[in-house]
């Protein structure tokens, strides 16, 4: 927990008391801060590090928009002179890694460590000086990577960095390596996060709380860290192997030496495939949230969504090779993979239907997170079933590596995971920040984006199945042909939707800005929401719940809310108390000891030697040898650190250490 | 990594408010560390299956018949084997909450894993010696990224245990730190593993 | 939270949807101009691709146009009108299973016809014409070797012996014939695709992976490499063409026409003395001989870094160069070959580059500063790493007279 809070008076109620910290703490002082940006630096509280990600993933989500509006600017006319080859290609590359390590990848971190210890009525995550670990490593990872701009240029060689196009000779900038390295050092980011959920999934749930009766978003959740859990170190090897070939001299990928470089490919979408779904699950999971509270309904088959869940998670494992279709696998290998592919669409299909029986019979509300989730459905459908046609292997073959693909995967990703990150920002922000965001504006946000997303990735199924390739700089008129399927005409479509999408994007920062001048607080439960994040304070108390809540049912709020009196078939529900009666309740019977973890510097030291030694091995082998002293001696300053402060560590001393909370109330 | 792990366990490891209660039982540290192994057998499993794929790919007098000590090999994977047995055996006098027993054997065992890595980099110092540098082949570079893994993982297991033997004698104050050595096991007993598997493909099987 | 705007809208927006989902897609089967479409099969592979994708495009349609119509229909009718909370189901057994069996019954219908269509399409059994083919930064070569009959695919020349064939950009093929391509790559990967007549296949450095074209008529068939492989990826096309069995024997004897000098005193012959000077390093003309009557051979592996460059023998019986990204037709004879009938294409094509029809502005160009003209790393202080070896045509500073010279001297290679 960030903020060290003890009562300065008896009757004062919680009153962060102002402390100062001893000189005890060995060489260095302990932090203690609970206020200014200290109390951020060297947070572990899970809220706060999830503020955190997310405000980075979303100004990587700008950035990486922005890359995408250059690229759709140089393809506005037929020989677009806006970018070179050389910076086309590194805008494409970055975009990509941008948008899927880090924006989407950490924005879903975002949620899942704001929300899961939340919706599992705990107070923390299992490990939350990891916790803070992994969002510098984040963070760092990403600022590291994004130097090469400024360094001789960024990563050339597309998200999937084919080798042996990869390799020095076809990439003699640095480029590559800041990729390389910088996705190692978020990949850490990764795997330590998906330890500390998975943990605190299984092993942190209120009493009563069974899997079967967790809510749905914690549950992809959960098997979204299991597919990172596995997938993180298998790019950890090829990011190893590529390492060694770009800066140690090794020959991995070097043909003349005999190597394979399908190699490459295999050990990238072994790790990809599964990636995408790392992806996409927590905004499955974001609207099976959502779409039940605005329908005012349970969510429609909850196992079979949780199972379904599941069944993508393990099928995932066996369809990478459809990345590969086209790259000479031999036909028996492909129809494997293209049967697997088809397999998987069945529990993908199983969600889909699912939603829709969730809103059937229901009273639907169309707020703007109840848009973006059924927008998720629609866009979502269009991305699937693009997706069957090319796990047809031969059609595959005709449309791989064209803009039908571009047009499938961004329908799959922003029109899924996109819009689902979206509607859980609209659904959830009274939660973290006690502030509704506008709904007006949030309808333009909404509508804007739809129409440019379409606008954008629309026509480029026609692109696509037209027969221009993706990753090319320039296109020919020779090429274009005439009439309705004239391209030149479809890319300036597709252009100007981009520029449409992205103003409709930004109105969400406007929103923000605009929403927390004007608006009051929030009230306690604005959508009249069923799960456990919405049982506390918005935002919530650093301590989360003042009792830890007991669990009987699946959306344990809507149970305690109301009460069907009707008789037989037919059902009567009826309000029986609202948020502010149910956390009355809970403060009425507040914990008397609640002990949280207590602030520490040892995160962020430990992250930061990690760049300092991806720069060494860019640089000068001089620096890596500073950065791993830093390291080490961050590891050591972790270990002997105990988990909360002690009494010393405060003035004056308190009995017990600074984490000792006592909740005054009753 | 692993490391942070094991410092982890400082994080929940003191409550004295009785909320060691995990949901399953099973403690948290423990978990995280049976994860962490899950997730390293992928990171293993990637290398293993780049040197199988390469190691046929070297000059005709520099491949595993030339250089492979067979012998010597055994030996070394004999010692890391018994540092499992050792490993063991603190993990039992932990329990029993004997320190002197438990910081002896976690010795030992760091002992001998250092031993282990002290054979593996002369086999490496002979083998580049013979003239197998990390970049002369596929072969070389991806039997000295999977078995320098290896060592590393090794390397950073003796650290571990020495930094256990260190937390014992600083603070011999008899409370209960056999889930420390406990994880500290888990990993060990992975590594060596790990050594069994790497042994066997790389060492024993004829390519 | 009033919701009165957005359902008209909403109709809209799904009306279009609908349109952009299943309407769109079928109706580019009906594409007329497009080069690359891939909705317009000219030949067996792409047919039997076509045959096997339309009807799943039109599945996926209508499974897309009936989840959105269902969607617009409960949005519709389920609106929050003050309705009593609804009742608090969990689901539906039946209607769950339905819909895990209903798509999983597609599906199986739709993997049994693929597993067939891969396998027919891996089919090489019959293969009547065989051709190398080989990548490289940003560029095809294609060379025809010699059966042990003394033919190249399936043809004996009527004027010569037979020896391989080296030509580059364009790939000929007899129409009507099965033609297996051997595919590899010199440098990194590069993937062959001619969409009219059949999907796409990776051409790997160190592999050798073959794949089956066929065109019904004679015509050309656009192409583009379609894996990325670096700076000029978009600069690397290529054109299949098929000529019908006649034509196809003539131009197959004009390949191995031999070598004759231009006529001493013309602009030509001086362009052979710069030829030599200036090109002779890297591009091979099979014929041309040096003062000693020794055979001028060159050695492109010492200057480029895939160590291969275009052989010029015939330069001017194709219409394009630099990987097919330039025509060395102007824009109106271009279009006599293109838009020719099948009867008279093979005519036309086999006219080749007339002095008339010579698109000097792009081929000018080229000489002038290459690398200007297609990004290729030809900057040799850049590629260090790699012994200093271009990527491909470096500027060669050459001055205007030489560059006049060097066309005449080009023109008459064919």
């Amino acid at each position: 927990m960030a903020l060290i809070e003890r009562p300065a008076t008896r009757d004062g109620g919680l009153v962060p008391a102002v402390v100062t910290p001893s000189s005890s703490y060995g060489v260095f002082r302990r932090p203690v801060e609970t206020k200014g940006w200290k109390s951020w630096l060297f947070t572990i509280d899970h809220k706060k590090l999830g503020i955190m990600y997310g405000v980075t993933a979303i100004f990587f989500f700008f950035l990486g928009g922005f890359e995408a509006l250059l690229i759709r600017a140089q393809l506005a006319t037929n020989e677009g002179t806006i970018l070179s080859a050389d910076k086309y290609n590194q805008m494409f590359t970055m975009h990509a890694t941008t948008m899927v390590f880090l924006f989407v990848m950490p924005m879903a971190a975002a949620f899942a460590n704001y929300f899961v210890p939340l919706q599992i009525g705990a107070r923390d995550v299992a490990f939350p000086r990891i916790n803070a670990f992994g969002f510098w490593c984040f963070l760092f990872g990403a600022i590291f990577i994004n130097t090469s701009w400024f360094l001789g240029g960024a990563a050339d060689g597309g998200w999937f960095m084919y080798a042996p196009n990869s390799s020095v000779p076809f990439s003699p900038t640095s480029g590559i390596d800041f990729w390389t390295l910088g996705l190692q050092i978020t990949g850490i980011a990764s795997l330590t996060g998906a330890i500390n959920l998975i943990v605190t999934v299984i092993n942190m749930r209120a009493p009563g709380m069974s899997l079967m009766k967790m809510p749905i978003f914690t549950w992809m959740i959960l098997i979204v860290q299991f597919l990172l859990l596995f997938a993180i170190p298998v790019i950890t090897v090829a990011l190893f192997l590529l390492m060694f070939q770009r800066n140690f001299d090794a020959t991995f990928f070097s043909v003349e030496a005999g190597a394979d470089p399908l190699l490459w490919q295999h050990l990238f979408w072994i790790f990809g495939h599964p990636e995408v779904y790392i992806l996409i699950l927590p905004s499955f999971g974001i609207v099976s949230e959502v779409l039940p509270v605005f329908s005012k309904k349970p969510l429609f088959g909850y196992p079979l969504v949780v199972f379904s869940g599941a069944a993508i998670g393990f099928v995932g494992w066996g369809v990478w090779a459809h990345h590969m279709f086209a790259s000479g696998l031999g036909p028996i290998s492909v129809a494997v993979f293209s049967v697997a592919t088809m397999a998987i669409a069945i529990p993908t299909g199983v969600k889909i239907v699912n939603w829709i029986m969730t809103m059937w019979g229901g009273k639907l509300v169309f707020t703007t997170a109840m848009l973006f989730a059924i927008g998720l459905i629609v866009q979502f459908t269009i991305g699937g079933l693009s997706g069957v046609t090319h796990a047809v292997a031969p059609s595959d073959t005709q449309q791989t590596d064209t803009y039908y693909i571009v047009a499938h995967f961004h329908y799959v990703l922003f029109g899924g995971a996109v819009l689902g990150i979206f509607s859980g920002l609209y659904y959830w922000w009274p939660k973290m920040f006690g502030k509704l965001l506008n709904e007006t504006l949030g309808k333009w946000n909404f509508w804007l984006m739809i129409i440019g997303m379409n606008l954008t990735f629309g026509p480029m199924h026609i692109i696509g199945l037209q027969g221009q390739p993706r990753r090319m700089y320039q296109t020919t008129d020779a090429r274009a042909g005439e009439g309705f399927f004239n391209l030149n005409f479809w890319n300036l479509v597709a252009s100007i939707g981009s520029l449409i999408l992205g103003i409709g994007a930004f109105l969400f920062v406007i929103n923000v800005f605009y929403s927390h001048r004007k608006n009051g607080p929030a009230p306690l439960d604005p959508w009249d929401a069923r799960s456990l994040e919405w049982m506390t304070a918005s935002p919530p108390k650093e301590h989360n719940f003042d009792a830890i809540p007991t669990v009987h049912h699946l959306d344990e709020f809507f149970h305690r809310k109301y009460e069907d009196r009707g008789e037989g078939e037919h059902h009567e529900y009826h309000q029986v108390a609202t948020a502010e009666d149910v956390l009355a309740e809970q403060e009425a019977n507040a914990d008397k000891h609640i002990h949280l973890p207590s602030p520490s510097y040892w995160p962020i030291v430990l992250a930061f030697g990690l760049p300092v030694m991806a720069y060494g091995v860019i640089y000068n082998i001089w620096l890596i040898v500073v950065g791993g002293a830093i390291v080490m001696a961050a590891m050591y300053g972790w270990g002997l650190e105990p988990a909360t402060a002690t009494p010393d560590d405060y003035d004056p001393p308190t009995p017990e250490g600074g984490a000792e909370l006592e909740v005054a109330h009753g | 990594m692993a490391d942070t792990a094991v410092h982890a366990a400082t994080d929940h490891g003191h409550d004295d408010h009785g909320t060691h209660h995990t949901t399953t039982g099973l403690s948290n540290n423990k978990l995280a560390m049976w994860l962490f192994l899950g997730s390293e057998c992928l990171l293993f499993g990637g290398l293993i299956s780049t040197y199988m794929l390469y190691r046929g790919r070297h000059s005709e007098n520099l491949g595993p018949d030339q250089l492979w000590d067979i012998p010597f090999t055994s030996a070394s994977s004999f010692v890391l084997l018994m540092s499992s047995l050792t490993m063991v055996l603190a993990v039992t006098a932990a329990k029993r909450r004997d320190d002197r027993n438990t910081s002896l054997w976690l010795t030992v065992t760091a002992m001998l894993g250092a031993l282990f890595v002290a054979g593996q980099i002369y086999e490496f110092t002979v083998f580049y010696r013979e003239g197998l540098g990390f970049t002369t082949s596929l072969f070389s570079s991806s039997f000295y990224t999977l078995t320098g893994f290896h060592g590393v993982h090794v390397t950073v297991g003796v650290i571990m245990l020495l930094s256990v033997v260190g937390i014992l004698m600083k603070r011999r104050t008899g409370e209960d730190k056999s889930e420390l050595v406990e994880m500290v096991g888990l990993y060990w007993h992975f590594v060596d593993i790990v050594w069994i598997l790497i042994f066997t493909l790389v060492y024993l099987i004829p390519a | 939270m009033s919701e009165r705007p957005s359902t008209p809208r909403r109709l809209a927006h799904a009306a279009r949807l609908a349109l952009l989902g299943a309407g769109a897609l079928a109706i580019s089967a009906c594409a007329q101009d497009a080069p690359q479409d891939t909705w317009a099969p000219e030949g067996e592979n792409a047919q039997t691709i076509h045959n096997l994708q339309w009807p799943i495009f039109l599945v996926a349609g209508i499974v897309g146009v009936i989840v959105m119509a269902v969607v617009l229909y409960a949005v519709i009718k389920f609106k929050d009108r003050g309705q009593p909370i609804p009742e608090q189901s969990h689901g539906n057994p039946i209607i769950e299973y339905t819909f895990i069996a209903l798509p999983a019954a597609i599906l199986a219908v739709i993997a049994g016809f693929t597993v067939n269509t891969i396998f027919d399409l891996a089919e090489t059994q019959d293969t009547e014409c065989v051709i190398n083919v080989t990548g490289q930064q940003w560029w095809w070569e294609y060379d025809y070797p010699v059966a042990a009959d003394g033919s190249i695919c399936g043809y004996t020349p009527s004027n010569a012996a037979a020896v391989p064939l080296i030509t580059s950009g364009q790939v000929i093929i007899p129409t009507d014939t099965k033609v297996l391509i051997r595919g590899t790559s010199r440098d990194v990967i590069h993937s062959f695709w001619i969409p009219k007549l059949n999907g796409k296949r990776d051409m790997v450095p160190g592999r050798v992976h073959t794949w089956r074209f066929h065109a019904d008529g004679p015509g050309i068939y656009a192409g583009q490499c379609t894996e990325f492989c670096g700076l000029s990826h978009a600069n690397m096309r290529m054109e299949m063409i098929a000529l019908d069995p006649d034509d196809f024997q003539a131009w197959l004897d004009n390949q191995l026409e031999p070598y004759q000098s231009p006529e001493a005193g013309t602009l030509a012959a001086a362009g052979e003395v710069t030829y030599v000077s200036q090109c002779a390093r890297c591009h091979q003309v099979d014929g041309l001989v040096d003062g000693n009557g020794d055979p001028i051979v060159s050695a492109p592996d010492q200057w480029v870094y895939s160590g291969a460059a275009p052989n010029l023998t015939n330069f001017m019986t194709r219409n394009t160069f630099a990987g097919a990204s330039w025509d060395l037709l102007t824009p109106a004879c271009r279009d006599e070959v293109w838009n020719a009938s099948p009867e008279d294409f093979g005519a036309a094509y086999l006219k080749g580059v007339t002095p008339e029809c010579l698109n000097e502005i792009d081929l000018k160009e080229w000489l002038r500063d290459a690398p200007a003209k297609k990004p290729m790393y030809a900057d040799a202080t850049a590629l260090l790493e790699t012994d200093g070896k271009v990527r491909g045509m470096p500027n060669l500073g050459l001055s205007e007279d030489q560059i006049n010279e060097l066309v005449a001297y080009l023109l008459e290679r064919k």
